[in-house]
């Protein structure tokens, strides 16, 4: 990084005059004045008239917003809260169940529980694929066990990072919108990262 | 408090995964034409001592999306110099060399999501012979919200001095991000934060009902 | 005759007083806000983002945000601050979801059209210029070399702004200048 004179901060600053700079020091102060009155035109285009379209609007009613949210295809849940997602996404594992006495198995130390949530009003069926199914569909599959749109599913798995990504009718993947975490997957799409964590014991 | 849940197994095929090599996980799910170079650039990884898993799975992931096989091919030879980067790293922030493969997996992921190399360099140095992993994805985390990413640094230093370690780290992020979407600035959320350290709220946990039946899907990856 | 009445201009009536009109519901007071500074938001979140498109969205979404959020303004002759604040957050937000390949340099700001004369051209290749190098340079860096000499702040108002400490946006400053002129010699 260039290096510039201690003298040359302070003027721009406005704490000192510019007499006092040297020559070398005047070419650095030229530059950057140059270069902050090139960056200050002023831009020809204007949002002012879409702003003040938007303002006068008259506000929404809740019933109008909850009918817009209804009709909207998106895949967002309405049992967690948003801003929860990120904690809830990488903290589920570590939920507040002890496996109890009945049958099935224990999970183990390395082991946890992820939750998975998406809404796809009219899909046929949600899969969600990752690395903890190699990729492959039809090993977590969600249901839609109140016809509401909303799909759930909850699945053990290992400690540790996990991406995935929802399949909607086994052919059209989405980005799980909730996730909170996301790495770019190499091929122009982005998958969900998550944290599984053990269980609390 | 002790919840009963009933946590049915579901048993995937048997097949002993972990056990085949990189040619035979990827027969058939990958294009054939792409088989003999996969399988080259995932021995190269093994042999320089490189976590090969990640590679494995970028292939199989290229070939479920249908991705052509040029993509697939650059994809997982692009993760393999993502994960020689991140051992590079690792060593020459003391830790020579990086003995868990799944740091390095951690560090190279944390690295595509944009933190800063020299970041796994500092946080190395406050977390001596600990995963910086997940201290780097919390940074991420917190970057993605349009937090700064030394402020964000600062924090988690804070924290790792303060006795913090492993994925709590994201417990640190999470309630950074919560301050921020209850209306606080960036630099308001952290300050709060950095109060509570180390002592963070728990985070939020899910209804017994919500996790009344889970289901257990065999992984194929590497076991510790 | 007519009422004595005298209808001030933009220039007459203070932050304060606008805010208190809109807040009791004169929608039309919010132009003066706008007329005030929607070009100097729209400028810096051009140069921030280097992306109109996107620089028009962070600001459009910024002042219906300041908008519809107006009476929690505590200080209304901070206004100024107050609304760069809300647009600095948006293109912080967007900066950081976007990934490096998203940042085209073709969309810095447009290129003269041949009715320009030979002096907007200039100008005009000028910024391109300066813009493509305070692109290679942090965004918390450009941010506060932005906030500083484009948009003429102070370093108290800066800190309303950023909700940063002084001594951390005067470093913030100190590096950009030098990252810049690093960066611009490195420009043909």
């Amino acid at each position: 990084m260039k290096h510039i004179d201690p003298q040359v901060h302070r003027v721009l600053d406005g704490e000192l005059p510019a007499e006092v700079l040297t020559a070398s020091q005047r070419e650095q102060l030229a530059a950057l004045t140059r270069a902050a009155e090139a960056l200050s035109a002023l831009p020809r285009a204007s949002v002012a008239a879409r702003v003040m379209t938007e303002v006068r609007r008259p506000p929404e009613s809740a019933g109008r917003r909850v009918a817009r949210w209804l009709t909207e295809r998106h895949a967002v849940t309405i049992s967690v809260r948003p801003i929860w997602s990120l904690a809830l996404a990488v903290v589920l594992a570590a939920v507040a169940v002890i496996p109890g006495r009945g049958p099935g198995p224990i999970l183990g130390d390395q082991e946890g529980i992820a939750q998975f949530v998406g809404r796809f009003p009219g899909a046929r069926s949600v899969d969600v694929v990752g690395s903890f199914t190699d990729w492959q569909s039809g090993a977590v599959v969600l249901r839609d066990d109140e016809h509401d749109g909303i799909w759930r599913g909850t699945v053990v798995l290992p400690v540790g990072q996990h991406e995935y990504m929802f399949v909607v009718d086994g052919e059209r993947w989405v980005t799980d919108p909730l996730a909170g975490r996301y790495v770019d997957d190499g091929f122009g799409r982005q998958n969900a990262l998550l944290f599984v964590r053990p269980i609390v014991r | 408090m002790n919840l009963r849940c009933g946590i049915l197994l579901v048993l995937t095929a048997a097949a002993p995964l972990a056990a085949q090599g990189p040619r035979q996980r990827l027969a058939g799910h990958v294009p054939p034409a792409t088989l003999a170079v996969l399988d080259s650039i995932v021995q190269d990884a093994a042999g320089a001592g490189l976590p090969t898993e990640p590679l494995i799975q970028k292939a199989l992931e290229g070939g479920a999306k249908g991705e052509a096989p040029a993509r697939i091919v650059s994809a997982v030879a692009a993760s393999a110099a993502q994960l020689r980067s991140a051992r590079a790293l690792l060593t020459s922030a003391g830790e020579s060399p990086p003995s868990d493969p799944r740091e390095v997996s951690a560090v190279a992921a944390a690295l595509s999501r944009g933190v800063s190399p020299q970041l796994v360099g500092s946080l190395s140095a406050a977390l001596p012979g600990e995963p910086t992993g997940p201290a780097l994805h919390a940074v991420a985390d917190l970057v993605g919200h349009g937090f700064a990413e030394d402020s964000s640094v600062e924090l988690m230093v804070e924290g790792a001095r303060l006795g913090l370690r492993g994925l709590r780290f994201l417990d640190v992020a999470a309630a950074a991000v919560q301050e921020l979407q209850r209306g606080r600035s960036h630099s308001a959320a952290l300050a709060s934060v950095r109060v509570l350290l180390p002592h963070l709220p728990a985070p939020p946990r899910a209804a017994p009902a919500a996790v009344s039946r889970a289901r257990r899907v065999q992984p194929s990856h590497e076991r510790p | 005759m007519n009422s004595s009445r005298v209808i001030p201009t933009d220039r007459e009536v203070s932050d304060p007083e606008v805010v208190a009109r809109v807040l009791v519901g004169d929608v039309e007071a919010f132009g003066i806000v706008l007329r005030r500074y929607e070009p100097g938001l729209l400028r810096y979140a051009t140069r921030m983002l280097g992306h109109p498109d996107a620089a028009a969205d962070a600001v459009a979404e910024g002042l219906v945000r300041a908008y519809r959020h107006l009476a929690s303004c505590r200080d209304p002759a901070r206004l100024k601050s107050w609304l760069y604040r809300i647009v600095g957050n948006r293109c912080r937000s967007h900066l950081a979801r976007r990934s490096a390949s998203d940042i085209s340099l073709d969309d810095a700001p447009p290129l003269p059209d041949m009715s320009d004369t030979e002096a907007e051209t200039e100008r005009a290749e000028q910024m391109a210029l300066v813009q493509r190098a305070l692109e290679t340079i942090s965004p918390e860096k450009r941010e506060a070399f932005l906030l500083k000499h484009v948009e003429g702040m102070s370093y108290e108002e800066m800190a309303e702004a950023t909700g940063e400490r002084i001594p951390t946006l005067k470093m913030r400053v100190h590096r950009a200048r030098a990252a810049l002129l690093q960066a611009l010699k490195e420009y043909p």
